[in-house]
């Protein structure tokens, strides 16, 4: 299934939790302007970063070992790639990307110095006003740390600036709230909420019981029967 | 002659999704539309014709009620009507353009919006999965970040199949019925 779009209107933050979620392997292309990169996925972790002057070149090599062996990369030196072609790309919001998901087989572990949580953070401490309004979107949201926050955050790496702010998440504060209390710039608040959301780490507080339906049973089973025979 | 009574499911999402569509795969009138060309270059690039007040089907369902379909304008400057129109509804239908990414977080605003006002049964229609490039109802519940709490289900729906859009229905409605049960 297509997992494509453009940065301008879904973040590096809305890509990595999707990647995050299932723990999905594959291979992330994002073409900017200046150079196209490729990026490998697996389980869900970004383990290197590749340049490629024509995007056929990707498909050329479906074993990660001998793909590296080839370009002559030592696995240690996997994550220099990562802060080379991916960290120092997080703030560029111009481009499209595409995730192919499988297609590359890794046969071997990989060492991971860059945490899919962490980049989550990294890369949401680059977003603008205007794209944290996209999910920040009223000062009045309320959120609640998830039950497995602590796993969730483990390996984010939060500045003290976003455990401030987790901390202030209870499911009583506002966001209006958490900016008041916490003593933070509104950017840097609606930031570090942004970035636990998309690692689950907190949620929207649940809405208090849905109204009960102002519609009888018979007349419901009548209804369903009716749309059944469209 | 009895009055009829008239039941209500809104319609929901952003600009182009597909609303109108859905609501005429299945209405047994033809869909009263307030439709206006579109001003906008971006919006053009889009689509010709856009909702502006509402649209609605209607299904008739025996001598003494009609079920309405209430599609609500894309538009965000038109929101004033979503207020208007999810008055008294009996649930929530989101539709989302799989295909456009760039509408998620809109349509995530739309789904705050209804719940904050109007707390009454919802499900998401991840729309045009009939088409190569649409994300799959999973990654598109991921990317409104539906919680599993939240209760709504996020269907694949092709507006142009009946029997798609009979599904997402019929999936709202077991749901006002489970709620009815407990």
């Amino acid at each position: 299934m297509a997992l494509t779009g453009d940065l301008s209107t879904f973040s590096f933050v809305d890509i990595f939790q999707i990647l995050a979620r299932d723990k999905r392997s594959g291979i992330l292309l994002v073409e900017w302007q200046d150079m196209t990169v490729a990026y490998y996925v697996k389980e869900g972790e970004i383990v290197f970063a590749r340049p490629v002057d024509r995007v056929f070149r990707v498909y050329a090599e479906r074993d990660f070992d001998n793909l590296i062996e080839k370009l002559r990369i030592s696995k240690k030196n996997l994550p220099k790639t990562i802060e080379r072609f991916l960290i120092t790309k997080l703030g560029s919001k111009e481009g499209v990307f595409s995730f192919t998901p499988g297609f590359i087989r890794y046969n071997s572990d990989i060492p991971v110095d860059y945490p899919i949580e962490k980049l989550i953070m990294i890369a949401s401490r680059t977003l603008t006003p205007e794209e944290v309004e996209r999910k920040i979107s009223d000062e009045l949201l309320t959120f609640e740390k998830s039950q497995d926050y602590m796993e969730k955050i483990r390996k984010a790496e939060l500045t003290r600036d976003e455990e401030k702010v987790l901390m202030l998440v209870d499911g009583e504060k506002s966001v209006m709230d958490i900016r008041r209390t916490s003593g933070l710039d509104n950017l840097t608040v609606d930031r570090t909420l942004y970035g636990l959301l998309a690692l689950s780490a907190i949620k929207r507080k649940k809405r208090e019981k849905r109204h009960k339906p102002s519609i009888t049973l018979e007349l419901l089973a009548k209804i369903i029967e009716r749309i059944k025979e469209l | 002659m009895k009055p009829i009574r008239k039941i209500k499911i809104v319609v929901a999402g952003p600009f182009a999704a597909g609303k109108t569509q859905f609501i005429n795969t299945v209405s047994e009138i033809k869909t009263v539309k307030t439709e206006r060309k579109t001003q906008a270059i971006a919006e053009k690039n889009v689509k010709d014709y856009t909702t502006v007040a509402m649209d609605f089907g209607k299904i008739r369902i025996d001598d003494e009620h009609e079920l309405y379909l209430f599609g609500t304008p894309g538009q965000s400057r038109f929101d004033f009507m979503w207020e208007i129109l999810g008055e008294g509804a009996l649930g929530i239908i989101i539709l989302v353009d799989s295909t456009d990414p760039s509408t998620f977080h809109e349509a995530r605003r739309i789904i705050n919006f209804f719940q904050s006002r109007f707390p009454v049964p919802m499900v998401v229609g991840a729309n045009k999965q009939d088409l190569p490039n649409a994300w799959s109802p999973e990654d598109v519940r991921t990317a409104l970040d539906i919680d599993e709490e939240e209760g709504i289900p996020v269907l694949g729906v092709s507006a142009i199949d009946k029997e798609s859009v009979k599904n997402t229905l019929l999936t709202l409605l077991n749901i006002i019925r489970e709620e009815l049960l407990h």
